[in-house]
Formats: structure tokens, sequence, C-alpha cells
């Protein structure tokens, strides 16, 4: 049973224990926080949301056959664009467009892939995740999805942020990061702040029933707001800010008990993190300018994410945060989607850049540090295989990609199958679990689970049932039946994290 | 239990003015003033507001920031019960999301800004209107055909946009109320073929069907009947998805404009898996949400649905009525402390910020609203950074509510907001809200919670803490609030420590 962040406050008595009587002084609040913790290791992981459905059968695109007919098929779904001869409505990319973004063969068909051309990047990011893949440092994840893919935006990135597609778990709204930070093994005490979102809101996925996961836009404005004019008042301002919130926290109404947790955290935050912004621009310009140069909301995100990292790394006070949430938005390309260029490309390209510098940064920070630093890339589901007039509908699976220092690189997991025979009356691809299908799909808590249990080395008798649980009673052609959390690649057989 | 003849008490009536309106406004008219409204009935104080004819406003400019603040300026500035209009407006902008920066990036952006405008009026003009009209209405409104891309969905490769929010957000929601699926991806389908070929012309923007571009049974055979809720439900057997018959055809009028429409009839008799009108339970649902708490009980919507005579009639004013009649309404006021069963919600930020600004009596400046303390920052800055900003729901979903407002981020700004409130010299005035004569801390304490209408708000703990801080832990056991000094440090930092407290941030 996950003990929540505010139980352990209360169990802990800080919260009922009468303590914030009497006068404290500016650091001496039994609820600001002070200590260090020190057992919460030092691995970084990012979650990076492609907000929308992205349309990962261009994302990941076969360039021809192999020993299948994926790419005829691909061929028969998509319109040809403006470089086979059509127009800008069609979204299909040519061999040619993805000659420079070949990466491995489909597990399955042998049929060679292709990232979009968008994820070779630009500007100081050029090479993108396509140079970063020729490192060996990204994993490709291709058909991970669920059964009977739902297709509203809203429940299916419910699903996803939850890991819960049955609503069966009885884990309410909870989110998996969120149950994994709340359990016992994470070893943050009660007053850390495990994770930052780069946003104004928590991400579902954080979500958990403390709110000691902070949201922030940009550290330098996260300082806490005093009455400039009468400073020798602030230290009294702080005393009953503090004590009305830990009334609250104290409440047994949930929404004031939440907002009295939120607050207290907020205050705790604003102590620490805004600091660190004044450091990094102080010690890495040259990273910090080609942020800048990108322009872009990913790329100004995935910063301030570096900012935390730099901090922690060099010892900045109370900076316990290892999770991150930054996202790219507008990946709903019912319309004007576009091929090899217009508003899908510069979405991949807009990403592809960004972590190119991100992990750049990373890597010059310290020696070996990108080795301590994973994201990962999801969407809440892909996108029709057949085209509309200009752009594409709502889908079902698509690819997952983990990035970082020591993943394993290359192609996981089976290309969907978009055989007209194979896909639905939508017609959109068929999720399988069936070991017999040779276009088996990935489910994508196997892709959490591995995380879970080779990057945080959580044991798997805790991640199940703590952060994940099994569908049982289900159709084992269909559901998730998962034995381990041991994804391995399919050429090396080495496993998804290198140790 | 209360009902249309419960007389309202002074917490009930501040209530109402803060729940249907904005904040409670230092300067309002007799009628709407809690004196004024205290010892009406419940039905008689619904009727006082619900009795406006809604004004003719669009927020329209050549930037859709200076929109954005004139539409502020306009909510800061309401009086009366046209306040109420704009929640309304607000809760239509939300519940037919439509966001400005997708149609700016279909371009050219002043088309985008005038039907944004445009939209905004739509929905003023029909927020205590019928709202099946207003469905009708918004299939066609120009700036939802832009967003939900109605002009692409054309009969050779449908676009399903439009289909699946009419049915998933604007009409019956994806689930009913027992969590049981409303429709099916092949009713996605077929709403959507309904729409293929409307479109408007640039020039001077009038819709209709380009019959060219639009499906037909007899050029598209393989596509089968045009009719929707056909398909057996999966889960609970036995019975049609929608409670009918059998298949509902769209095309009885033939196939041509009347579809949208026969359409949108067919929605609104649909019946969830408790045999209830599912449009009535989805659009009350939402409201209740709106203007009381989260979560209401099955029953409480339907009994608002059956005293309105919603179900048939999907008049407005009715239905508000009796969500304010409805002891619902009243609930989340209960003074401290709380249980774990009280009701609260959490003041989203357009509320929050413009409900702070009235209930202080401080005028933003300018046309860009700048709070005059503090960092001198704009209205509009603090609400966006709060999370919200008004012609930009972040999609078709509109925004996320209640606990999803309370994040760091949001809360920071909300402090820093109030922080520049009162520390605006000169022009934050709480020497003209409360008696400065009072010297016992405990007196301004109360002085200040009352003027803000938040006394039963706080614990006997934190009233305390209150006490404390004016009283520098009883180093100083009164306070000279005419002295300049002592009033700009104490008194505006007590205003400033209230309205950042829980109690002002939720309802």
């Amino acid at each position: 049973m996950a003990i929540t962040r505010r139980q352990f406050l209360k169990r802990s008595g800080l919260v009922t224990a009468g303590g914030l009587a009497g006068s404290a002084g500016m650091f001496g609040h039994p609820l600001v926080k002070t200590a260090m913790a020190e057992t919460i290791g030092d691995r970084y992981f990012v979650i990076l949301y492609l907000e929308g459905g992205n349309d990962g059968l261009n994302t990941v695109t076969v360039a021809d056959d192999g020993l299948g007919s994926l790419r005829t098929q691909y061929e028969s779904w998509r319109n040809a664009g403006p470089s086979e001869g059509g127009n800008s409505s069609g979204i299909r990319l040519s061999p040619g467009e993805l000659a420079g973004t070949l990466i491995g063969d489909d597990p399955n068909t042998e049929a060679q892939l292709a990232l979009h051309p968008g994820f070779a990047g630009s500007g100081p990011g050029a090479g993108g995740l396509k140079a970063l893949y020729d490192l060996g440092k990204v994993a490709v994840i291709q058909g991970c999805g669920y059964p009977n893919a739902d297709l509203s935006h809203d429940t299916s990135s419910r699903i996803w942020e939850s890991a819960d597609p049955l609503g069966s778990s009885g884990y309410g709204n909870t989110g998996w990061v969120g149950r994994y930070l709340a359990d016992p093994s994470t070893m943050y005490g009660a007053l850390d702040i495990p994770a930052i979102n780069i946003n104004s809101s928590i991400a579902p996925e954080y979500v958990q029933d403390g709110t000691s996961v902070v949201a922030i836009n940009r550290l330098r404005n996260f300082g806490f707001p005093f009455d400039p004019d009468y400073g020798d008042d602030d230290a009294a301002k702080e005393m009953a800010f503090l004590e009305l919130y830990a009334e609250s926290l104290a409440s047994s109404q949930p929404t004031v008990e939440f907002t009295g947790g939120a607050g207290t955290t907020t205050f705790n935050a604003s102590q620490s993190y805004p600091a660190l912004h004044a450091l990094y621009e102080a010690d890495r310009p040259a990273f910090d300018q080609m942020y800048d140069d990108l322009g872009s909301s990913t790329a100004r995100d995935l910063r301030e994410v570096a900012k935390i990292i730099y901090g922690s790394v060099t010892g900045q006070p109370n900076i316990d945060a290892r999770h991150f949430w930054v996202d790219n938005g507008g990946y709903d390309t019912h319309g004007d989607q576009g091929g090899a260029t217009g508003k899908h490309y510069d979405l991949h390209n807009e990403v592809a850049s960004a972590v190119k510098v991100f992990y750049d940064d990373i890597a010059d920070m310290d020696p070996g540090l990108e080795d301590k630093v994973t994201i990962l890339i999801w969407s809440e589901f892909s996108r029709r295989i057949q085209q509309n007039s200009n752009g594409t509908d709502h889908g079902s699976q698509g690819p997952m990609f983990l990035i970082g220092g020591k993943v394993n690189g290359g192609v996981y997991g089976n290309h969907p199958n978009i055989d007209p025979l194979a896909v639905d009356s939508r017609p959109n691809t068929v999720y399988s679990q069936d070991v017999l299908d040779d276009f088996r799909s990935t489910d994508f808590r196997d892709v959490y689970g591995t995380v879970l249990k080779h990057w945080f080395n959580m044991p798997h008798g805790t991640i199940l049932p703590n952060v994940l649980t099994l569908d049982t009673g289900m159709d084992p052609t269909l559901f998730w039946t998962v034995e381990d959390f041991d994804m391995t690649h399919p050429v090396n057989l080495g496993p998804l994290f290198t140790p | 239990m209360g009902d249309q003849n419960t007389l309202l008490t002074e917490d009930d009536a501040r209530q109402l003015i803060r729940r249907l309106g904005f904040g409670i406004p230092v300067k309002e008219s007799k009628k709407f003033r809690v004196s004024g409204l205290t010892g009406l009935t419940r039905g008689a104080a619904a009727d006082l507001f619900l009795n406006f004819r809604p004004k003719g406003f669009k927020p329209k400019s050549n930037e859709i920031e200076k929109a954005i603040n004139k539409w502020y300026k306009y909510i800061l500035k309401r009086k009366k019960n046209l306040a109420l209009q704009e929640k309304l407006v607000i809760f239509f902008h939300d519940h037919f999301a439509t966001n400005f920066s997708t149609l700016d990036a279909q371009g050219p952006a002043d088309v985008a800004r005038r039907k944004m405008a445009e939209q905004n009026k739509m929905f003023r003009k029909n927020c205590i209107g019928n709202f099946k009209t207003l469905v009708k209405l918004v299939n066609v409104n120009l700036a939802m055909m832009d967003f939900l891309d109605t002009v692409l969905n054309t009969k050779d490769e449908p676009n399903e946009n439009y289909g699946r929010e009419l049915q998933e957000l604007f009409t019956l929601g994806a689930t009913d109320l027992n969590g049981e699926p409303n429709y099916t991806e092949d009713d996605v389908g077929q709403v959507s073929r309904a729409f293929t070929g409307w479109n408007h012309e640039a020039k001077d923007g009038s819709q209709h069907l380009r019959a060219a571009e639009h499906d037909t049974t007899a050029e598209f055979p393989a596509r089968g009947p045009k009719v929707i809720f056909g398909t057996a439900h999966p889960v609970g057997g036995g019975h049609n998805y929608g409670g009918f018959a059998g298949p509902q055809s769209f095309i009885v009028g033939g196939e041509a404009e009347n579809e949208i429409d026969e359409v949108t009839e067919i929605l609104f008799q649909h019946l969830d898996t408790d045999g209830e009108n599912t449009v009535a339970r989805h659009l009350t649902f939402k409201l209740v949400e709106y203007f009381c708490h989260a979560s209401p009980s099955k029953a409480t919507v339907d009994a608002i649905v059956a005293e309105a005579g919603f179900v048939g009639s999907w008049e407005m004013v009715p239905l508000l009525r009796s969500i304010i009649v409805h002891d619902i309404m009243y609930e989340t006021a209960v003074p401290a402390p709380f249980g774990a069963l009280t009701k609260k919600s959490v003041r989203w930020p357009v509320d929050y910020t413009i409900g702070t600004l009235r209930s202080v009596g401080l005028k933003p400046k300018g046309g860009e609203l700048q709070i005059p303390g503090g960092n001198f920052r704009n209205l509009g800055e603090f609400v966006a950074e709060m999370g919200q900003v008004l012609l930009e729901p972040p999609s078709v979903f509109g925004w996320n509510w209640e606990e999803s407002w309370i994040s760091s981020a949001g809360l920071l700004a909300r402090f820093e907001f109030v922080r520049d409130v009162v520390a605006s010299r000169g022009k934050f005035k709480p020497e003209k809200l409360i008696n400065t004569d009072l010297t016992d801390p405990g007196d301004i304490v109360d002085a200040v919670t009352d003027q803000l209408g938040l006394t039963s708000q706080f614990t006997a703990t934190q009233r305390t803490t209150l006490i404390d801080y004016l009283t520098d832990e009883g180093t100083n056991p009164t306070l000279d609030l005419n002295d300049f000094d002592t009033r700009n440090r104490k008194l505006h930092g007590l205003y400033g420590l209230v309205l950042q407290s829980a109690a002002a941030v939720l309802h």
C-alpha cells in the first residue's frame, strides 16, 4: 500500500503537532524545507508529450517493402506530395525525402524504416534525433498502444497518463509517475519536491494525492512576492502565510487540504529554485544562446529543465527534483498536415532540434552526465493510415521514443499492420498481443515498466501493483499479460537500458 | 431541503453575488447588494438575476491582446445581473471552445479576430436563450467551421473533427453518468457525413452547403445508409445507443442542408443507459459544476432538469433558475471548519482576479489594464500565468477546471497578483473599505474579512494567525491605522494575506 505524501506529512506529525506556533524566523519554520535528501539518487527523467495525437505513421515511416508490402500499402493510403508530382494536400513521404533519416529495419518485415525528415533538426540542433539515433542513444519503439483504441483525445490521454486502459485498477485520478514518486521505495522525504513540470499546471501523469510536484513556467519569475516597500515585515508575512496554509493542509476537506499543500510547496520551491536561473545564465552562456536561437517553446522549456539539472549536479541546496515534464502542442493535424514540409515537419523539427541541444548541453555539463538522463516521448494516439483531404483523423497505436546515454539505441516493436484486410472499418490499425501475430503490438505499459525497473531500479514486485497493474481475466490475445519489464533489443539482444 | 420559497440569508446573498458574478463589488446598485438580496426568496432572487437583455458587446480590435483586454475591461465594469451574462458567455466559450491561435495560424489574422469576436457576440446574444438553437448556430458558426475543420470536410475524404466533438463535447458527452459510451465510432463517421461540403465564402462569410462536395448515398453506397445510433450496445446488451428503437435516419427531408439540423434533433432525443435525456443531463451537469461544485449527484441533476422542464423546451432561463433555487447553489458557502464532505470549488483565474479587483475597488490603469503597484504588470499577464487566457482555451476541450488550477505556477501568480494589488500605493485604499479608527487587532481582522465577505471561511486558528501577524506576535497589542506607515505595512499586509489564502482562492 503506497503511502501518499500527504499521509506522510500527517504521520510524521509535521502538520498536526501544533508545531507551528511561536516565532521560528525566516528559515527556522518547520514547514520550510532545509535538509537535502541524499537518498533519492542521481538519475533524471524527462517526459516530453506530443499533444494532440501525433501521426506516428509519418513519424516512423517505411521507405521500402522489405520482405512484406508495408511501403506499397503506405503509398496506397496516403496521397503523393509535391516531390512525387502530387500537390501540397498529399502527406506521403517519398523515399527520396526519407533518404537522410533512415534508421534500422522493422524487426518483423525487415522494411527499411526512416524517421520523419523533421527529426533531422536544424540550427544549433542540426542532426536532431537522427544524429542521436546514429550515436545509438535513441530507442524507437513502434506500435505502442492498448486494445480497442479510444479515439477521444481526453479519454486516450487519460489512459496513457493513468496507465490504466480498463479503469479497473482503483488508481483513481493518479498518474503513473505520481504513483511511482509516492511509493516509499523512492525515498523522497515529505518536504522534498521530486518533480518539476515546466507548465502552468501539473501534468496528469504526475498527479498523486500529495502536491509536492511543482509546476514552474520560468524559474526566473519564481521568487516569493513580498511587498517591496516594507521588507522589514517580510518575516511576519512569511510566518502568517505558512501558518494559514498549514491550517488548510490540516483540513479534512479534500480541496482545502490540496490547496494547503500546494501553497506550502510553492513557498518552499520559491526559496530554492529561482536562483538556478542566474547560475545557469552565468555559467553556460553558449548553450543558453543556442536555446534562444531555436526560439521555440520546446527549446525554452527544456532549457528550464537543463537549469535545474545543472543546479542539481553543482550541488545547489534543496534541489531534489529528478523528474520533469514538458510538452509540444499542435499535433491534432486534421488539416494542413503537410508531408516533408509544412505543419508536421515544423512540429518534429522543433522537438528534434530542442532535444539535440538539450542532450549536448547535458553531455557538456559534466562528463558522463548524459548517462544519467532519459527522455521519454509519447502521444495520446497516432492517426489514421488513410489520409483525409489534406490531413489525418484520429488513429490508434503509434511510436514512443526513449533517448539517453544509457539507452540501447535501435528499433523496438513492430510496425503496425496497415494491410487493408487487417485494418478496422475506420480504417485504423488494430492492436494485438497475440504471440502468433507477426505484427504483435507493444503495450505502452511495457515501456513504462522497463523504465521503472531498469532506469529507476524499482523492484518488479513493487512496480506491480503499486504503479502498474495486470489486466486479469481478459482475452490474452488483446490485453496486457506482461511477465517482466525487460524489453530487449531485437538485434543485439541487450537490455533497453545498458546497466 | 430548501426550494424557491426559501428566504436568503446574508451568507446566501453573498454566495449568489459571488457565484453569479465576479466578487462582491464595492459599488453596486441597491437591489444587487447583499442588503438588497437578503430576505428575498431564492425564486425572487433568481428572477431578478435572470431578468436581463443580453448586450451586443463583442471583443474586437486590430490586435488580439487588445481584444482580450477589452473583454476583461467589459467584465470588470458589469453591474447588476450583467455580470451573470459574462459568466454565461465564458461558460459557453469553454463548452464550445474555439481558440484564436488556431484560426490565426490558418490566417489572415484580421479575419480570425473578426470570427472570434462574432462568435463571442453570438454566445452573449444567446446565453439566456434556447440551447438547441445555440447548438444549431454553432454548427455553422464561422470560427467553429474553421476551428474543427468543417471547411475541410468533403465527400471524398471526410474529416471527422466536428462530427466527433459535436457528440463528445457539445451535446452528449463521451460517456453518460454511468460511464457507458454514448455513441460509437460509426456514429462519428455518420454525423461527419452530414457536414460534408459545408463551407463559407471568403468574401462575405456566408455559410452554405456546396452540393458538389456533399456525400450522398447514391455516390457512396459502400458507406451504407445515412443513419446514426444503429449499433447494438456492446456492454449492457439488448438496447441501442441512444435508446432508439432502431437506426435513426437523418435524411428524412432529403440529402442536403437539412441533414445537420436533423442530426441535431436526433442528438437532442438521445437517451442514456438510465433512459434519461442525455443532452439535458450533460449540459446541466456542466452548468452545476461551473456555478456550484464538481461532481453533483445524479439525483440533483435530474431534479434540476425536471423542475426546469428542460427536456423539450431547451430554454436556459428556467434551467438556470432551477439551479439558483436548488440547495446545491449554496453548499460551498458553509462556514469553516470544513468537514470531509463539505463541497468546495476552485476559483478560476478570471473569476479570482476580476473578483478581487471588484471587491477592493481597484481599477487597473489604461487600455492594458496595468495593476498599479509592485511590478506594475498587466492584468492579462497574471491571468495567463494562472493558466487562463480568454479567446485562447487550450483546445476544444476548453480549460481544465477545479484542482487543475492549483499548481505552484498558478498559485504563485495569484500571490504575486495580490501583492501587486495591495502594493498599489495611492490606488488601493483600504482606509476607504474599513473603519481605520479601529485599534483592536481582532476587530481589524474581522473588519477586513467582513468587507471581503470571507469571515466565515477562516478557522479560529487562522484568525489567531492573522491577529498575531498584526501584533507581531503580541509585541504591538494595538494598532493606529491612521498612521501612514502602520496602515501600509500591516493593513495592506493583512489584505494581502487574506486574499492570498485558501479562503479567497476557493469558493
